[in-house]
């Protein structure tokens, strides 16, 4: 058996009173896709949320690459930088897609050259090659989606989170990201995906969560 | 600009001094000669007067005895000196509605405009000319009441304008009154020369031995360009408008 | 009418002519006022923005307070600034007081609520995924709240131009702190009290008008700069 690289016990979000999430054992393994499924207002963002290291659970404990998680400090940003989530409606910062994709690299001090390199790149592959200089704010739908999850692949993390990523999107865009979600996978990247499109269950994953009002009443292999 | 090198004497002084004009032609020669800048602080008397109790102002020039008397007694000032002086006049109206034209007081004229309740514009800010002002009633055993008596705690200026506007009456120093004479007012001098109106003004330097920062060498020369022949020369022979707004003491 | 027009032809004659007791006065508001403003928003654009995202017990404590300094009557704050320059008062060996600086702290506490205030809007305003967006793509908290700025650099703006509003037009403030003395501290503001109380009201008029030229200048230009921005 690999060793995991999230290991979640006993991990419990509230929001006031609501309980958005509460988790007994939860484990995420390298390489493989999982698959978050709930209705809404499952707990799927939040637990996202928390695997991205931006929420801190109110209770419980996380283990990353084995170690356990500490909240507080330098640490975090660290390790924020090996779980890149993208949010269901990502938010594309004012400027140019250029600006927006090399976001995460000219955050980790990649210089000028080897970041419009690498946004070519992962422009190229989410089919908007071209689109360097164009206005982010001024994207279709689709459009936005799919340089939303360049940005996120350009960050090159371990882990990729990923919000109801095929929802509310067109054709094109959604074959488009599908395909890179399959072959990101393929490659070894491990992703956590929340989706409540169940037929996703024939087609990718090789775990699947289910979350029922932030429970997981159990674990499933693919079939 | 200023360099912190610059020698810098503050001086306190109300607006009717500053307004009359009398700094202009005085201040340019002595800073000259003292190869220092003056800063002029121009405020109300009792205002200009607790500068100097605070120490805030090198040197003041004001025109309220009583009160300078005070500052110096209590140790405030030192070297208390004359410098010149004018006189207040009884302006208004030029048809006089309350016919104090004639009038052998001050006392007099004041009693007549109450009795008529003709509109009158006080001071109303402790200063010098209010004082006065405040004197006379008293001296007259009147205490003013009334919407006729308008209290409103301006310069000597705004007073003008307003008993100008209104028709009425006030009491100003001779230096604004000619000032404003040249096309700002039309209302005339109704009494004068009397020797309760007289109006002199006193220069007094800060004391150093309460308040060590003060520049006491610059407020001295400053008091000694002021009362000496230069300084006396030029006060002497200011004019505005052909007239004369401040007299000097015959000096042997 | 005859007094606008009169105005008006002595505002002309003002500018043209370059009367140096006008150039200081303006030199001298622009001076201080951008001084004030400067350091207004050094510390107000980041207290604001602080106080606007951050959860904390004092929050509201704090909102309560800024909402209330911006109701605060421009003469109370020179009193209180006054009060701690003038020789008696705690800073008075710094001899601040009848100087610039001592104006320039006076407005600076002026305008202070004012950008903090608007600059709180601004984040208050904004996305609410901006700042887990930036973390994520790996930021850290520092870069995420400098990102922060950016996406709402407009509201901010509009904070220092509302700010400079403040301290360009203000009398009170500046007269008590400066003393209003000719070449030095004399402002546009406090030279048209000083002229108004003269009976000057056509001299105070024209730098009335200079005044708004300038600050309508100012404002054009800032207004410019943000609509090139956009565009």
């Amino acid at each position: 058996m690999t060793p995991a690289i999230y290991e979640l016990t006993a991990v419990q979000v509230r929001f006031g009173s609501r309980v958005a999430l509460d988790i007994d054992t939860l484990t995420i393994r390298p390489g493989c896709l999982h698959v978050l499924i709930g209705p809404n207002g499952s707990g799927k963002s939040t637990l996202l949320a928390v695997l991205a290291f931006l929420r801190e659970p109110d209770r419980g404990r996380i283990m990353f690459y084995g170690s356990s998680v500490n909240w507080s400090g330098k640490e975090l940003g660290r390790l924020r930088k090996k779980a890149t989530l993208l949010h269901q409606e990502s938010y594309l910062f004012s400027g140019t897609v250029m600006a927006n994709v090399g976001f995460g690299l000219r955050m980790r001090g990649v210089d000028r050259e080897e970041t419009r390199r690498s946004v070519k790149h992962f422009l190229a592959l989410v089919g908007m090659a071209g689109f360097e200089e164009r206005d982010a704010t001024a994207l279709s739908g689709g459009e936005a989606r799919r340089v939303a999850l360049a940005r996120a692949l350009a960050c090159r993390p371990e882990v990729l989170l990923l919000d109801e990523p095929l929802t509310h999107v067109d054709q094109e865009s959604g074959a488009i990201v599908e395909n890179l979600i399959a072959s990101q996978s393929q490659a070894g990247t491990t992703i956590v995906m929340a989706s409540h499109d169940d037929q996703i269950e024939k087609r990718l994953p090789c775990m699947i969560i289910r979350l029922n009002a932030g429970r997981t009443p159990r674990h499933e292999p693919a079939p | 600009m200023l360099s912190a090198a610059d020698a810098r004497l503050k001086l306190s002084t109300t607006t009717s001094t500053q307004d009359a004009g009398i700094l202009d032609v005085l201040l340019p020669p002595f800073e000259k000669k003292c190869n220092c800048q003056v800063n002029v602080i121009a405020v109300g008397t009792g205002k200009a007067l607790k500068l100097g109790e605070a120490g805030d102002v090198d040197v003041v020039l004001v025109h309220a005895r009583s009160l300078e008397d005070q500052f110096v007694a209590a140790g405030f000032g030192v070297n208390r000196r004359d410098v010149m002086y004018n006189d207040f006049v009884i302006i208004g109206p030029p048809d006089d509605p309350a016919h104090i034209r004639g009038v052998m007081t001050a006392a007099d004229a004041l009693k007549r405009i109450a009795a008529a309740q003709a509109p009158f514009i006080s001071r109303g800010d402790e200063s010098g000319t209010h004082q006065k002002e405040m004197e006379l009633w008293r001296s007259g055993g009147l205490d003013p009441q009334g919407r006729w008596y308008r209290s409103v705690g301006r310069g000597m200026g705004e007073t003008i304008i307003m008993a100008t506007e209104v028709r009425g009456y006030t009491i100003s120093d001779r230096g604004t009154y000619i000032k404003f004479k040249q096309g700002k007012t039309d209302l005339k001098i109704l009494f004068e020369h009397e020797a309760g109106l007289f109006n002199p003004y006193g220069v007094i330097a800060i004391n150093p031995k309460k308040f060590p920062w003060v520049r006491y060498d610059l407020a001295m020369q400053f008091i000694d360009f002021l009362t000496g022949t230069e300084g006396q020369a030029l006060i002497a022979g200011y004019r505005v408008g052909g007239e004369p707004v401040f007299f000097v003491y015959g000096r042997k | 009418m005859g007094f606008l027009a009169e105005s008006l032809r002595k505002a002309v004659l003002l500018i043209v002519s370059g009367s140096p007791d006008v150039l200081s006065a303006v030199w001298t508001s622009l001076l201080i006022s951008a001084n004030s403003i400067l350091l207004a928003s050094l510390l107000g654009i980041p207290a604001g923005m602080c106080i606007g995202v951050g959860e904390f017990p004092l929050k509201r404590v704090l909102l309560t307070l800024l909402n209330s300094l911006m109701a605060m009557p421009t003469v109370v704050i020179g009193l209180l600034v006054y009060s701690v320059i003038s020789r008696r008062g705690v800073l008075g060996s710094w001899n601040l007081l009848f100087t610039p600086t001592g104006m320039i702290l006076g407005l600076t506490l002026l305008a202070l609520p004012i950008v903090a205030n608007y600059s709180l809007s601004a984040v208050k305003g904004a996305d609410p995924r901006i700042v887990p967006t930036a973390l994520t793509l790996g930021a850290t908290r520092f870069q995420s709240l400098f990102q922060l700025t950016r996406e709402v650099r407009f509201g901010i703006l509009a904070a220092i131009i509302a700010g400079f509003g403040r301290v360009i037009s203000e009398v009170g403030a500046a007269m008590m702190l400066g003393g209003n003395i000719r070449g030095y501290t004399r402002t546009m503001t406090t030279a048209i009290a000083l002229e108004t109380e003269k009976g000057e009201f056509a001299y105070g008029l024209a730098l009335g008008i200079i005044l708004m030229g300038v600050a309508l200048g100012i404002n054009a230009l800032l207004t410019f700069v943000q609509e090139k921005r956009r565009s």
